[in-house]
């Protein structure tokens, strides 16, 4: 009988803990606080005592692995140096031009550095700690990024550090774009030597050179800002006329919505619209964040690259699995934004 | 001399710095070995459901404080995973080190299932999948394996003392 009371009293005060928590309870709060301050020394002696054994244990497991990944990594900086600066330039011309459009970039955008601190002690959490909180700025639902890309987002903060949960976490979803390339037609010249065969890659099948797009305003609601080339006078009437010049390969892009789907398990990419213009994903296409104001982060973010398109039946639309280009197993650095978005404010 | 309750507290960091550290880095088949559940479970079978539901509770609450699921969650799974292992003499008489390792390997290993279950209960859904399988697994041979070393420490633990 006794024992049944206490398994009433434990189940009680566990529901009466996770209810408090759930209501956003600045008692709860104040008891992760209290007991984080308290914890971090025996952890920080833990982490010092189990060192050589941690060491041990990922040089017997990973060596073979971290000497291939090393040549590997060599052969790629090697490849990416030249890249990298023709890369930089092409994001100063980019962020200039938004920034003359009067269009928000990241470099807009302060940040936070910060060093990631633990792992979630779990096997159904994916989650970080870092070294930051809010005496630095950081407030819930701020985005989080390494050197590579999108990382995740944080979800609870302390006064000097924070949660950041990761984006391979079933809780995470965000609104990205898929930067899809488009579709080319290859013409071959046949010759009498195979060698001498000349393909000729010509102007995207969607768009006809030939054709002159009438617009509507839209597309000039952005002062100074023309698309391509406009051939018509500007002039009080509501169309004008838009030429895409041949031979010029535009992105098309779609939106979707990226979700977690917990360890081990890369993110897919949901509701993309097949429509006939955006053609079909190619795998390799990037992903990054599409923005607006109900986004968690601001647009143009790196996600990831399209791994594997599944094609459903119906309105359905392609299921994309995902590659993030941030290795979360690996994270040491990050860099939040203090970028706070409307949906996670909370009311003062 | 320290009654058990402060003694488990204590125990329980220890191992929580543990859990945070070396078995957070070290995961075997991608799985992290949960010494605090199994820690839980183990005074469950050595001392009765009572005190393994108290020492479920308390090793829980501090493990919530460091995990980012709601406060609560991880106590209730504990504290009730304990409490089954404590019905382990209604199943086996005289149960020996032996017996006792079995439950603490099995009961470990439901008490890690029931976690995403409980996850999902209050609206953290997507957690179960077919990886909890490979966890199940897994943490009922890891269980069986140290839970000759679990049991003298939280014999030593939790034994009854002058003030406790």
């Amino acid at each position: 009988m006794k024992s049944r009371r206490i398994m009433a009293l434990l189940v009680l005060t566990s529901i009466i803990l996770v209810t408090l928590d759930l209501q956003g309870s600045a008692a709860t709060k104040s008891l992760r606080s209290i007991f984080g301050t308290v914890f971090r020394p025996v952890e920080s002696v833990a982490r010092v005592v189990t060192r050589p054994a941690t060491n041990a244990w990922f040089g017997i497991t990973h060596y073979n692995d971290v000497t291939a990944e090393n040549e590997l990594l060599r052969e790629k900086i090697a490849q990416q140096e030249g890249a990298a600066v023709a890369a930089a330039a092409s994001v100063r011309l980019s962020q200039e031009l938004l920034a003359l459009n009067g269009l928000p970039t990241l470099a807009g955008i302060n940040s936070v550095s910060a060093q990631v601190i633990g792992d979630s002690p779990s096997n159904f959490v994916q989650s970080v700690e870092i070294d930051q909180g809010t005496e630095s700025g950081i407030k819930v639902g701020m985005p989080v990024l390494n050197a590579a890309g999108l990382v995740g987002k944080i979800t609870q903060v302390f006064s000097n550090r924070a949660v950041v949960m990761l984006i391979t976490d079933p809780q995470y979803a965000l609104s990205v774009k898929i930067i899809n390339a488009p579709k080319t037609t290859a013409t071959t010249v046949p010759g009498g030597d195979p060698a001498s065969e000349v393909t000729i890659v010509s102007v995207p099948e969607t768009i006809d050179p030939q054709i002159t797009v009438p617009t509507v305003p839209a597309t000039s609601n952005i002062p100074g800002f023309t698309p391509g080339t406009t051939v018509a006078p500007r002039t009080p009437i509501i169309s004008s006329s838009l030429t895409i010049p041949p031979g010029t390969n535009i992105s098309v892009r779609e939106t979707g919505i990226l979700e977690g789907r917990g360890a081990g398990r890369v993110p897919t990419v949901r509701f993309v619209d097949a429509a006939q213009r955006f053609g079909v994903v190619q795998p390799g296409s990037p992903i990054v964040t599409a923005g607006g104001s109900l986004s968690l982060a601001p647009p143009d973010i790196v996600v990831g690259t399209v791994s594997r398109v599944k094609e459903r039946l119906g309105t359905a639309g392609p299921l994309l699995e995902i590659d993030i280009v941030a290795d979360l197993s690996n994270l040491s650095f990050v860099r939040i934004l203090l970028y706070q978005p409307i949906t996670e404010r909370t009311a003062p | 001399m320290a009654s058990r309750w402060t003694r488990l507290v204590l125990m329980s960091l220890m191992f929580l710095g543990l859990q945070t550290t070396i078995l957070n880095d070290m995961r075997p088949f991608s799985v992290m070995i949960p010494v605090m559940l199994l820690f839980a479970v183990t005074a469950g079978t050595l001392y009765g459901s009572e005190v393994g539901a108290i020492s479920g509770l308390i090793v829980g609450v501090m493990y919530d404080c460091v995990l980012s699921t709601p406060l609560g969650l991880a106590s209730l799974v504990f504290g009730a995973a304990a409490y089954v292992a404590g019905l382990l003499p209604f199943f086996v008489r005289e149960p020996t080190w032996w017996t006792r390792a079995i439950a603490i390997g099995v009961v470990g290993a439901v008490g890690e299932l029931v976690f995403p279950l409980a996850q999902s209960m209050v609206g953290l859904n997507g957690h179960f999948q077919p990886h909890v399988v490979g966890v199940f697994v897994f943490v009922t041979v890891i269980g069986m394996l140290i839970a000759p070393l679990l049991l003298p420490v939280c014999r030593w633990t939790l034994k009854e003392s002058i003030v406790g």
